[in-house]
Protein backbone atom coordinates (compact mmCIF):
# COMPACT_ATOMS: atom_id res chain seq x y z
CA UNK A 1 0.00 0.00 0.00
CA UNK A 2 2.73 2.60 1.00
CA UNK A 3 4.47 1.50 -2.00
CA UNK A 4 1.51 2.09 -4.54
CA UNK A 5 0.94 6.20 -2.43
CA UNK A 6 4.55 6.45 -2.96
CA UNK A 7 3.85 6.23 -6.83
CA UNK A 8 0.83 8.24 -6.99
CA UNK A 9 2.85 10.83 -5.05
CA UNK A 10 6.11 10.59 -7.16
CA UNK A 11 3.39 11.32 -10.05
CA UNK A 12 2.00 14.23 -8.69
CA UNK A 13 5.29 15.69 -8.37
CA UNK A 14 6.24 14.71 -11.91
CA UNK A 15 2.78 15.86 -13.21
CA UNK A 16 4.00 19.42 -11.54
CA UNK A 17 7.42 19.12 -13.07
CA UNK A 18 6.18 18.03 -16.81
CA UNK A 19 3.14 20.18 -16.40
CA UNK A 20 5.28 23.52 -16.10
CA UNK A 21 8.25 22.14 -18.33
CA UNK A 22 5.74 22.36 -21.06
CA UNK A 23 4.49 25.81 -20.50
CA UNK A 24 7.78 27.01 -20.76
CA UNK A 25 9.16 24.93 -23.75
CA UNK A 26 5.67 24.10 -25.39
CA UNK A 27 3.88 26.58 -24.92
CA UNK A 28 6.53 29.67 -24.06
CA UNK A 29 9.08 28.41 -26.95
CA UNK A 30 11.59 28.59 -24.67
CA UNK A 31 14.31 26.16 -24.87
CA UNK A 32 15.69 25.53 -21.64
CA UNK A 33 16.61 21.95 -20.54
CA UNK A 34 17.37 23.22 -17.00
CA UNK A 35 13.98 22.32 -15.43
CA UNK A 36 14.76 19.87 -13.25
CA UNK A 37 17.75 22.55 -11.46
CA UNK A 38 14.43 24.85 -10.05
CA UNK A 39 13.29 21.74 -8.79
CA UNK A 40 16.47 21.24 -7.04
CA UNK A 41 16.08 24.66 -5.85
CA UNK A 42 12.68 24.03 -4.61
CA UNK A 43 13.96 21.07 -2.46
CA UNK A 44 16.77 22.25 -1.35
CA UNK A 45 15.47 25.49 -0.28
CA UNK A 46 12.65 24.01 1.48
CA UNK A 47 14.75 21.06 3.24
CA UNK A 48 17.23 23.37 4.38
CA UNK A 49 14.97 25.31 6.20
CA UNK A 50 13.03 22.99 7.60
CA UNK A 51 16.87 21.23 8.64
CA UNK A 52 17.68 24.03 9.75
CA UNK A 53 14.67 25.74 11.58
CA UNK A 54 12.39 22.83 12.65
CA UNK A 55 9.39 25.02 14.02
CA UNK A 56 9.02 27.02 10.73
CA UNK A 57 5.96 25.88 9.20
CA UNK A 58 6.09 23.10 6.06
CA UNK A 59 3.87 25.28 4.12
CA UNK A 60 5.97 29.04 4.16
CA UNK A 61 8.88 26.20 3.57
CA UNK A 62 7.76 25.29 0.65
CA UNK A 63 6.64 28.69 -0.76
CA UNK A 64 9.72 30.06 -0.21
CA UNK A 65 11.69 27.50 -2.33
CA UNK A 66 8.90 28.09 -4.67
CA UNK A 67 10.10 31.64 -4.87
CA UNK A 68 13.88 30.97 -5.07
CA UNK A 69 13.22 28.80 -8.05
CA UNK A 70 11.95 32.16 -9.40
CA UNK A 71 13.96 34.28 -8.67
CA UNK A 72 16.92 31.95 -9.84
CA UNK A 73 14.93 31.69 -13.37
CA UNK A 74 14.72 35.26 -13.82
CA UNK A 75 18.38 35.67 -13.35
CA UNK A 76 18.56 32.96 -15.90
CA UNK A 77 16.35 34.42 -18.31
CA UNK A 78 17.33 37.86 -17.86
CA UNK A 79 20.69 37.49 -18.91
CA UNK A 80 20.45 34.72 -21.41
CA UNK A 81 17.22 35.61 -23.13
CA UNK A 82 18.19 39.36 -23.82
CA UNK A 83 20.85 38.02 -26.62
CA UNK A 84 18.58 35.68 -28.50
CA UNK A 85 16.13 32.37 -28.16
CA UNK A 86 18.51 29.96 -28.90
CA UNK A 87 21.04 31.30 -26.29
CA UNK A 88 18.52 29.80 -23.45
CA UNK A 89 19.61 25.72 -24.59
CA UNK A 90 23.01 26.64 -24.07
CA UNK A 91 22.95 28.80 -20.90
CA UNK A 92 20.49 26.79 -19.07
CA UNK A 93 22.60 23.74 -19.66
CA UNK A 94 25.61 25.67 -18.04
CA UNK A 95 23.44 27.02 -15.31
CA UNK A 96 22.23 23.29 -14.67
CA UNK A 97 25.34 21.88 -14.67
CA UNK A 98 27.22 24.59 -13.09
CA UNK A 99 24.18 24.80 -9.95
CA UNK A 100 24.55 21.46 -9.42
CA UNK A 101 28.19 21.47 -8.82
CA UNK A 102 27.90 24.25 -6.34
CA UNK A 103 25.40 22.33 -4.33
CA UNK A 104 27.82 18.86 -4.55
CA UNK A 105 30.87 21.38 -3.27
CA UNK A 106 28.68 23.05 -0.41
CA UNK A 107 28.60 22.05 3.12
CA UNK A 108 25.73 23.32 4.44
CA UNK A 109 23.70 21.74 1.40
CA UNK A 110 24.96 18.31 2.57
CA UNK A 111 27.46 17.89 -0.48
CA UNK A 112 27.33 15.14 -2.90
CA UNK A 113 25.96 12.91 0.24
CA UNK A 114 22.51 14.69 -0.38
CA UNK A 115 20.55 16.44 2.43
CA UNK A 116 19.14 13.87 4.28
CA UNK A 117 17.19 14.04 8.18
CA UNK A 118 14.45 16.03 6.36
CA UNK A 119 11.86 16.26 9.44
CA UNK A 120 9.03 14.78 8.94
CA UNK A 121 5.90 17.44 9.30
CA UNK A 122 2.92 14.72 8.99
CA UNK A 123 3.19 11.51 11.41
CA UNK A 124 1.22 8.36 11.80
CA UNK A 125 -0.37 6.20 9.44
CA UNK A 126 -1.85 8.73 7.66
CA UNK A 127 1.04 10.41 6.55
CA UNK A 128 1.19 8.86 3.25
CA UNK A 129 -2.17 9.12 2.19
CA UNK A 130 -2.08 13.01 3.61
CA UNK A 131 1.21 13.69 1.68
CA UNK A 132 -0.58 11.89 -1.55
CA UNK A 133 -3.91 14.18 -0.72
CA UNK A 134 -1.74 17.74 -1.00
CA UNK A 135 0.74 16.75 -3.73
CA UNK A 136 -2.73 15.63 -5.89
CA UNK A 137 -4.25 18.89 -4.71
CA UNK A 138 -1.06 20.27 -5.79
CA UNK A 139 -0.72 19.17 -9.21
CA UNK A 140 -4.08 19.83 -10.50
CA UNK A 141 -4.05 23.72 -8.76
CA UNK A 142 -0.98 23.51 -11.55
CA UNK A 143 -2.49 21.82 -14.73
CA UNK A 144 -5.68 23.81 -13.77
CA UNK A 145 -3.42 27.54 -13.81
CA UNK A 146 -1.79 26.14 -17.14
CA UNK A 147 -4.94 25.98 -18.21
CA UNK A 148 -6.35 29.28 -17.25
CA UNK A 149 -2.67 30.87 -18.74
CA UNK A 150 -2.73 29.00 -22.16
CA UNK A 151 -6.31 29.63 -22.97
CA UNK A 152 -7.88 33.06 -23.34
CA UNK A 153 -6.22 36.72 -24.18
CA UNK A 154 -2.90 35.59 -22.45
CA UNK A 155 -2.76 32.23 -24.26
CA UNK A 156 -3.41 33.95 -27.62
CA UNK A 157 -0.48 36.82 -26.93
CA UNK A 158 1.78 33.36 -25.84
CA UNK A 159 0.73 31.92 -29.48
CA UNK A 160 1.42 34.94 -31.48
CA UNK A 161 4.91 35.47 -29.84
CA UNK A 162 5.89 32.20 -30.44
CA UNK A 163 4.69 32.34 -34.17
CA UNK A 164 6.41 36.07 -35.10
CA UNK A 165 7.83 37.42 -32.42
CA UNK A 166 8.94 40.39 -34.56
CA UNK A 167 5.60 41.22 -35.77
CA UNK A 168 4.34 40.68 -32.01
CA UNK A 169 6.92 43.02 -30.51
CA UNK A 170 5.85 45.77 -33.49
CA UNK A 171 2.39 45.35 -32.46
CA UNK A 172 3.19 46.99 -29.13
CA UNK A 173 3.84 43.70 -27.01
CA UNK A 174 7.14 43.60 -24.62
CA UNK A 175 7.89 40.01 -26.07
CA UNK A 176 11.22 39.96 -22.96
CA UNK A 177 9.27 40.32 -20.08
CA UNK A 178 6.38 37.90 -21.60
CA UNK A 179 9.22 35.21 -21.58
CA UNK A 180 10.33 36.06 -18.55
CA UNK A 181 7.02 35.84 -17.07
CA UNK A 182 6.12 32.68 -17.95
CA UNK A 183 9.47 30.89 -17.71
CA UNK A 184 9.00 32.32 -13.88
CA UNK A 185 5.48 30.68 -13.23
CA UNK A 186 6.99 27.65 -14.71
CA UNK A 187 10.35 27.48 -13.06
CA UNK A 188 8.53 28.31 -9.33
CA UNK A 189 5.91 25.56 -10.05
CA UNK A 190 8.79 23.40 -10.39
CA UNK A 191 10.72 24.84 -7.43
CA UNK A 192 6.91 23.98 -5.42
CA UNK A 193 7.44 20.50 -6.26
CA UNK A 194 10.62 20.20 -4.99
CA UNK A 195 9.55 21.43 -1.68
CA UNK A 196 6.83 18.89 -1.82
CA UNK A 197 9.67 16.51 -2.56
CA UNK A 198 11.68 17.52 0.05
CA UNK A 199 8.89 17.09 2.84
CA UNK A 200 7.89 14.03 1.95
CA UNK A 201 10.79 12.08 0.91
CA UNK A 202 12.83 13.73 3.46
CA UNK A 203 16.05 13.43 1.60
CA UNK A 204 17.53 14.99 -1.70
CA UNK A 205 20.36 14.13 -3.56
CA UNK A 206 22.16 16.74 -6.02
CA UNK A 207 22.57 13.16 -8.77
CA UNK A 208 18.71 13.42 -9.26
CA UNK A 209 18.71 16.32 -10.46
CA UNK A 210 21.22 16.16 -13.63
CA UNK A 211 20.73 16.07 -17.18
CA UNK A 212 19.21 12.38 -16.92
CA UNK A 213 16.01 14.17 -15.06
CA UNK A 214 15.47 16.76 -17.50
CA UNK A 215 16.14 13.71 -20.17
CA UNK A 216 13.31 12.11 -17.90
CA UNK A 217 10.91 14.79 -18.06
CA UNK A 218 11.32 16.19 -21.90
CA UNK A 219 10.30 12.37 -22.45
CA UNK A 220 6.94 13.03 -20.51
CA UNK A 221 5.98 16.04 -22.05
CA UNK A 222 6.99 14.72 -25.39
CA UNK A 223 5.32 11.22 -24.90
CA UNK A 224 2.42 13.19 -23.67
CA UNK A 225 2.21 15.66 -26.69
CA UNK A 226 3.96 18.86 -26.11
CA UNK A 227 2.00 22.49 -26.26
CA UNK A 228 -1.20 20.35 -24.57
CA UNK A 229 -2.90 21.27 -21.48
CA UNK A 230 -3.21 17.31 -20.13
CA UNK A 231 -0.31 15.44 -22.28
CA UNK A 232 2.40 15.68 -20.01
CA UNK A 233 0.00 14.56 -17.35
CA UNK A 234 -0.18 11.39 -19.04
CA UNK A 235 2.97 11.63 -20.01
CA UNK A 236 4.03 11.79 -16.09
CA UNK A 237 1.46 8.71 -15.16
CA UNK A 238 3.06 6.37 -18.25
CA UNK A 239 6.81 6.92 -17.32
CA UNK A 240 6.33 6.60 -13.62
CA UNK A 241 3.86 3.73 -14.15
CA UNK A 242 5.87 1.72 -16.89
CA UNK A 243 9.10 1.11 -14.94
CA UNK A 244 6.92 -0.52 -11.93
CA UNK A 245 4.51 -2.76 -14.17
CA UNK A 246 7.80 -3.97 -15.26
CA UNK A 247 9.32 -4.47 -12.00
CA UNK A 248 6.14 -6.89 -11.48
CA UNK A 249 7.92 -9.18 -13.57
CA UNK A 250 10.47 -10.20 -11.28
CA UNK A 251 12.99 -10.16 -13.50
CA UNK A 252 16.44 -9.95 -12.39
CA UNK A 253 17.98 -6.35 -11.59
CA UNK A 254 20.79 -7.26 -14.61
CA UNK A 255 18.40 -6.98 -16.86
CA UNK A 256 15.49 -4.74 -15.09
CA UNK A 257 18.05 -1.74 -15.00
CA UNK A 258 19.02 -2.02 -19.06
CA UNK A 259 15.11 -2.62 -19.20
CA UNK A 260 14.31 0.23 -18.86
CA UNK A 261 16.35 2.14 -20.54
CA UNK A 262 15.78 0.55 -23.51
CA UNK A 263 11.82 0.69 -23.33
CA UNK A 264 12.46 4.97 -23.30
CA UNK A 265 14.42 4.61 -25.79
CA UNK A 266 12.06 2.49 -27.89
CA UNK A 267 8.84 4.93 -26.47
CA UNK A 268 10.69 7.88 -27.79
CA UNK A 269 11.46 6.81 -30.97
CA UNK A 270 8.56 5.27 -32.00
CA UNK A 271 6.59 8.67 -31.19
CA UNK A 272 8.63 10.76 -33.03
CA UNK A 273 8.38 8.63 -36.24
CA UNK A 274 4.73 7.82 -35.47
CA UNK A 275 2.97 10.17 -33.49
CA UNK A 276 4.94 13.58 -32.70
CA UNK A 277 2.17 15.35 -31.45
CA UNK A 278 1.89 13.31 -28.72
CA UNK A 279 -0.81 10.94 -27.18
CA UNK A 280 -3.17 13.77 -26.25
CA UNK A 281 -1.34 16.02 -29.59
CA UNK A 282 -4.43 15.97 -32.59
CA UNK A 283 -2.02 17.88 -34.52
CA UNK A 284 1.61 17.81 -35.84
CA UNK A 285 2.66 21.38 -33.68
CA UNK A 286 4.90 23.65 -35.75
CA UNK A 287 7.17 25.14 -33.42
CA UNK B 1 -1.61 70.01 -42.70
CA UNK B 2 -0.98 68.25 -38.82
CA UNK B 3 2.58 67.28 -38.88
CA UNK B 4 2.39 63.28 -37.73
CA UNK B 5 6.36 62.12 -38.35
CA UNK B 6 9.40 63.90 -38.94
CA UNK B 7 12.47 62.41 -39.68
CA UNK B 8 15.86 64.53 -39.34
CA UNK B 9 19.15 63.68 -40.41
CA UNK B 10 18.73 60.03 -40.24
CA UNK B 11 21.92 57.78 -41.01
CA UNK B 12 22.55 53.75 -41.05
CA UNK B 13 25.09 51.58 -42.93
CA UNK B 14 25.82 48.16 -42.28
CA UNK B 15 29.41 47.94 -42.89
CA UNK B 16 29.83 49.51 -46.20
CA UNK B 17 26.14 49.31 -47.43
CA UNK B 18 24.93 52.69 -46.53
CA UNK B 19 21.00 51.82 -46.35
CA UNK B 20 19.84 55.53 -44.89
CA UNK B 21 21.99 58.26 -45.93
CA UNK B 22 21.30 61.53 -43.90
CA UNK B 23 17.48 60.74 -44.34
CA UNK B 24 14.68 63.66 -44.31
CA UNK B 25 11.16 63.22 -44.36
CA UNK B 26 8.02 64.76 -43.13
CA UNK B 27 4.33 62.96 -43.32
CA UNK B 28 1.32 64.89 -42.12
CA UNK B 29 -2.24 64.12 -40.59
CA UNK B 30 -4.64 62.59 -43.60
CA UNK B 31 -1.55 62.12 -45.94
CA UNK B 32 -0.57 59.13 -48.17
CA UNK B 33 2.90 59.62 -48.81
CA UNK B 34 4.44 56.88 -51.72
CA UNK B 35 8.01 55.51 -51.03
CA UNK B 36 9.59 54.28 -54.63
CA UNK B 37 12.95 53.32 -55.64
CA UNK B 38 14.74 50.37 -56.83
CA UNK B 39 15.19 46.73 -54.73
CA UNK B 40 18.29 47.69 -52.51
CA UNK B 41 17.23 51.38 -51.95
CA UNK B 42 16.55 51.26 -48.05
CA UNK B 43 12.96 51.54 -48.05
CA UNK B 44 11.97 49.00 -45.82
CA UNK B 45 15.53 49.93 -44.28
CA UNK B 46 13.77 53.70 -43.34
CA UNK B 47 10.42 51.63 -42.39
CA UNK B 48 12.31 49.47 -39.58
CA UNK B 49 14.24 52.62 -38.25
CA UNK B 50 11.06 54.21 -37.82
CA UNK B 51 9.08 51.78 -36.32
CA UNK B 52 12.17 50.97 -33.92
CA UNK B 53 13.33 47.66 -35.41
CA UNK B 54 16.81 49.15 -35.96
CA UNK B 55 18.24 51.97 -34.31
CA UNK B 56 20.05 54.69 -36.33
CA UNK B 57 23.64 55.43 -36.42
CA UNK B 58 22.51 59.25 -36.32
CA UNK B 59 19.38 61.66 -36.50
CA UNK B 60 16.35 62.31 -34.82
CA UNK B 61 12.76 60.85 -35.18
CA UNK B 62 9.35 62.97 -34.22
CA UNK B 63 5.98 61.23 -33.62
CA UNK B 64 3.85 64.49 -33.31
CA UNK B 65 6.39 66.52 -32.54
CA UNK B 66 7.88 64.48 -29.47
CA UNK B 67 11.45 63.14 -30.17
CA UNK B 68 11.09 59.01 -29.88
CA UNK B 69 15.20 58.41 -30.45
CA UNK B 70 14.79 55.83 -27.16
CA UNK B 71 11.76 54.16 -27.47
CA UNK B 72 11.85 50.48 -28.44
CA UNK B 73 10.04 49.09 -31.16
CA UNK B 74 7.22 48.04 -28.48
CA UNK B 75 6.73 51.49 -26.92
CA UNK B 76 6.82 53.02 -30.55
CA UNK B 77 3.70 50.67 -31.44
CA UNK B 78 2.00 51.89 -28.25
CA UNK B 79 2.62 55.30 -29.03
CA UNK B 80 0.69 54.78 -32.34
CA UNK B 81 3.38 53.79 -34.76
CA UNK B 82 1.88 51.00 -36.79
CA UNK B 83 3.44 48.67 -39.76
CA UNK B 84 2.86 46.11 -41.63
CA UNK B 85 5.59 43.69 -42.99
CA UNK B 86 6.44 42.72 -46.71
CA UNK B 87 6.39 38.82 -45.84
CA UNK B 88 3.13 40.09 -43.70
CA UNK B 89 4.37 37.80 -40.78
CA UNK B 90 0.86 36.73 -39.56
CA UNK B 91 0.63 34.59 -36.72
CA UNK B 92 0.43 31.13 -38.61
CA UNK B 93 -0.87 28.77 -35.75
CA UNK B 94 -3.67 31.77 -35.27
CA UNK B 95 -7.43 32.10 -36.73
CA UNK B 96 -7.91 34.92 -38.58
CA UNK B 97 -10.22 36.61 -35.38
CA UNK B 98 -7.40 35.74 -33.11
CA UNK B 99 -4.55 37.59 -35.19
CA UNK B 100 -6.63 40.87 -34.77
CA UNK B 101 -7.29 40.57 -31.57
CA UNK B 102 -3.21 40.92 -31.18
CA UNK B 103 -3.33 44.45 -32.96
CA UNK B 104 -4.75 46.63 -30.35
CA UNK B 105 -2.52 48.36 -27.96
CA UNK B 106 -4.53 48.07 -24.62
CA UNK B 107 -4.77 44.92 -23.96
CA UNK B 108 -6.17 44.13 -20.21
CA UNK B 109 -6.70 40.08 -20.96
CA UNK B 110 -2.69 40.00 -21.40
CA UNK B 111 -2.24 40.69 -17.87
CA UNK B 112 -2.02 38.12 -15.49
CA UNK B 113 -3.25 40.28 -12.59
CA UNK B 114 -5.82 41.27 -14.56
CA UNK B 115 -6.78 38.14 -15.80
CA UNK B 116 -6.87 37.28 -11.87
CA UNK B 117 -8.47 40.21 -10.66
CA UNK B 118 -10.39 42.18 -13.16
CA UNK B 119 -12.29 39.27 -15.34
CA UNK B 120 -15.30 41.86 -15.80
CA UNK B 121 -12.88 44.71 -17.38
CA UNK B 122 -10.96 41.66 -19.31
CA UNK B 123 -14.10 40.58 -20.96
CA UNK B 124 -15.92 43.73 -21.27
CA UNK B 125 -12.46 44.71 -22.85
CA UNK B 126 -12.42 42.08 -25.07
CA UNK B 127 -15.65 42.07 -26.52
CA UNK B 128 -15.44 46.12 -27.26
CA UNK B 129 -11.77 44.45 -29.63
CA UNK B 130 -13.57 41.88 -31.03
CA UNK B 131 -16.31 44.58 -32.11
CA UNK B 132 -13.92 46.81 -33.70
CA UNK B 133 -12.33 43.57 -35.37
CA UNK B 134 -15.37 42.49 -36.69
CA UNK B 135 -16.28 45.74 -38.29
CA UNK B 136 -12.77 46.17 -39.61
CA UNK B 137 -13.19 42.72 -41.24
CA UNK B 138 -16.88 43.92 -42.66
CA UNK B 139 -14.83 46.93 -44.30
CA UNK B 140 -12.57 44.87 -46.04
CA UNK B 141 -15.65 42.04 -46.99
CA UNK B 142 -14.00 39.38 -44.83
CA UNK B 143 -15.90 38.89 -42.00
CA UNK B 144 -17.25 35.49 -43.25
CA UNK B 145 -13.44 34.79 -42.49
CA UNK B 146 -13.32 35.51 -39.22
CA UNK B 147 -13.16 31.91 -37.57
CA UNK B 148 -10.60 30.37 -40.42
CA UNK B 149 -7.42 29.63 -40.03
CA UNK B 150 -5.46 32.19 -41.30
CA UNK B 151 -3.31 30.31 -43.37
CA UNK B 152 -6.13 29.01 -45.47
CA UNK B 153 -6.86 32.22 -46.78
CA UNK B 154 -5.99 32.84 -50.46
CA UNK B 155 -2.80 35.28 -50.70
CA UNK B 156 -4.30 38.72 -51.19
CA UNK B 157 -7.20 37.82 -48.57
CA UNK B 158 -3.75 37.42 -46.12
CA UNK B 159 -2.18 40.72 -47.21
CA UNK B 160 -5.84 42.49 -45.90
CA UNK B 161 -5.50 40.57 -42.92
CA UNK B 162 -1.80 41.86 -42.40
CA UNK B 163 -3.45 45.46 -42.90
CA UNK B 164 -6.51 44.80 -40.45
CA UNK B 165 -4.54 43.20 -38.12
CA UNK B 166 -2.10 46.71 -37.95
CA UNK B 167 -5.44 49.25 -38.31
CA UNK B 168 -6.18 47.62 -34.84
CA UNK B 169 -3.46 49.47 -33.30
CA UNK B 170 -5.35 52.59 -34.13
CA UNK B 171 -2.31 54.81 -34.60
CA UNK B 172 -1.73 58.04 -36.04
CA UNK B 173 1.23 56.48 -38.38
CA UNK B 174 0.21 53.75 -41.09
CA UNK B 175 3.52 52.21 -42.21
CA UNK B 176 2.30 49.57 -45.45
CA UNK B 177 5.55 47.55 -46.81
CA UNK B 178 4.57 46.78 -50.12
CA UNK B 179 0.67 45.82 -49.62
CA UNK B 180 0.32 45.37 -53.10
CA UNK B 181 3.26 42.58 -53.83
CA UNK B 182 1.15 39.66 -55.17
CA UNK B 183 -2.48 41.09 -54.83
CA UNK B 184 -4.53 41.33 -57.91
CA UNK B 185 -8.44 41.49 -58.56
CA UNK B 186 -10.82 42.72 -55.80
CA UNK B 187 -8.39 42.26 -52.94
CA UNK B 188 -6.34 44.99 -54.89
CA UNK B 189 -9.64 47.78 -55.17
CA UNK B 190 -10.43 46.90 -51.59
CA UNK B 191 -6.59 47.41 -50.30
CA UNK B 192 -6.95 51.09 -52.51
CA UNK B 193 -10.08 51.86 -50.46
CA UNK B 194 -9.40 50.84 -46.83
CA UNK B 195 -6.24 52.98 -47.22
CA UNK B 196 -7.65 55.62 -48.74
CA UNK B 197 -10.36 56.13 -45.75
CA UNK B 198 -7.64 55.31 -42.96
CA UNK B 199 -6.14 58.70 -44.56
CA UNK B 200 -9.10 60.77 -44.66
CA UNK B 201 -9.67 59.11 -41.12
CA UNK B 202 -6.77 61.62 -40.01
CA UNK B 203 -4.01 58.77 -39.89
CA UNK B 204 -0.70 59.43 -41.63
CA UNK B 205 0.20 56.83 -44.15
CA UNK B 206 3.26 56.26 -45.85
CA UNK B 207 3.28 53.34 -48.32
CA UNK B 208 6.60 51.86 -50.34
CA UNK B 209 5.16 49.77 -53.49
CA UNK B 210 6.72 48.84 -56.72
CA UNK B 211 3.31 48.93 -58.53
CA UNK B 212 3.32 52.47 -59.75
CA UNK B 213 0.01 52.66 -60.85
CA UNK B 214 -1.31 52.14 -56.79
CA UNK B 215 1.37 54.51 -56.35
CA UNK B 216 -0.29 57.20 -58.68
CA UNK B 217 -4.03 56.06 -57.81
CA UNK B 218 -3.44 56.60 -53.68
CA UNK B 219 -0.80 59.11 -52.93
CA UNK B 220 -0.95 62.68 -53.06
CA UNK B 221 3.31 62.82 -53.20
CA UNK B 222 6.01 60.63 -53.77
CA UNK B 223 9.75 60.34 -52.91
CA UNK B 224 12.26 58.91 -54.62
CA UNK B 225 15.33 56.47 -52.96
CA UNK B 226 18.27 54.99 -54.42
CA UNK B 227 20.99 53.21 -52.30
CA UNK B 228 19.82 54.98 -49.12
CA UNK B 229 19.18 58.84 -50.31
CA UNK B 230 16.18 60.68 -51.00
CA UNK B 231 16.62 61.47 -54.78
CA UNK B 232 13.58 63.62 -55.34
CA UNK B 233 10.71 64.30 -53.21
CA UNK B 234 7.52 65.34 -55.25
CA UNK B 235 4.27 64.68 -56.72
CA UNK B 236 4.01 61.17 -57.64
CA UNK B 237 3.52 62.76 -61.60
CA UNK B 238 6.66 64.76 -61.53
CA UNK B 239 8.63 61.43 -59.91
CA UNK B 240 7.40 59.34 -62.79
CA UNK B 241 8.29 61.89 -65.55
CA UNK B 242 11.46 62.75 -64.35
CA UNK B 243 13.92 61.21 -66.60
CA UNK B 244 16.84 60.28 -63.90
CA UNK B 245 14.46 58.41 -62.16
CA UNK B 246 13.17 56.82 -65.04
CA UNK B 247 16.47 55.39 -66.03
CA UNK B 248 17.16 54.45 -62.62
CA UNK B 249 13.89 52.50 -61.35
CA UNK B 250 12.97 50.80 -65.32
CA UNK B 251 15.99 50.88 -66.41
CA UNK B 252 14.90 52.36 -69.94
Amino acid sequence: MDYLVTIAISIAIYTILAASYNLVLGYGGLSTVAHPIFFAVGAYTAGLLAVNYPESPAIANVVAGMAAAMVASVLLAASSLRVSGDYLLIASLGFQLGLLQLIKNLEFTGGPGGLSAIPSTIVGPMRGPAFLAICGLAAAACVFIIRAIVNGPYGRAISAMRDEELAFTALGRNAMSMKIVIFAIGCGMAGGAGGLYAYYFQYVSPDQFDVLASAAILTMVVLGGMGTVYGPVVGAILLLAIPQAITFLQLPPAIMAPMQGIIFTLLVLAFLFLRPAGIVGTKGRPI
Amino acid sequence: MTEILRVEGLQKRFGGIVVSDNVHLTIGAGEILGLIGPNGAGKTSLFNLISGVLRPDAGSIYLRGQKIDNAPLYKRARMGIARTWQNMLLFRTMTVMDNLLVGPRDYPGESIVRLTFGRAHVRSAEAAMKGRAMSILARMGLEQTAGSAVVDLPFGQQKLIGLARTLMNDGDLLLLDEPMAGVEGAAYETMQRVVRQEAEAGRAVCVVEHNVSFIRDLCSRGIFMAQGKILQDGTVEELISSAVLTELYFGV
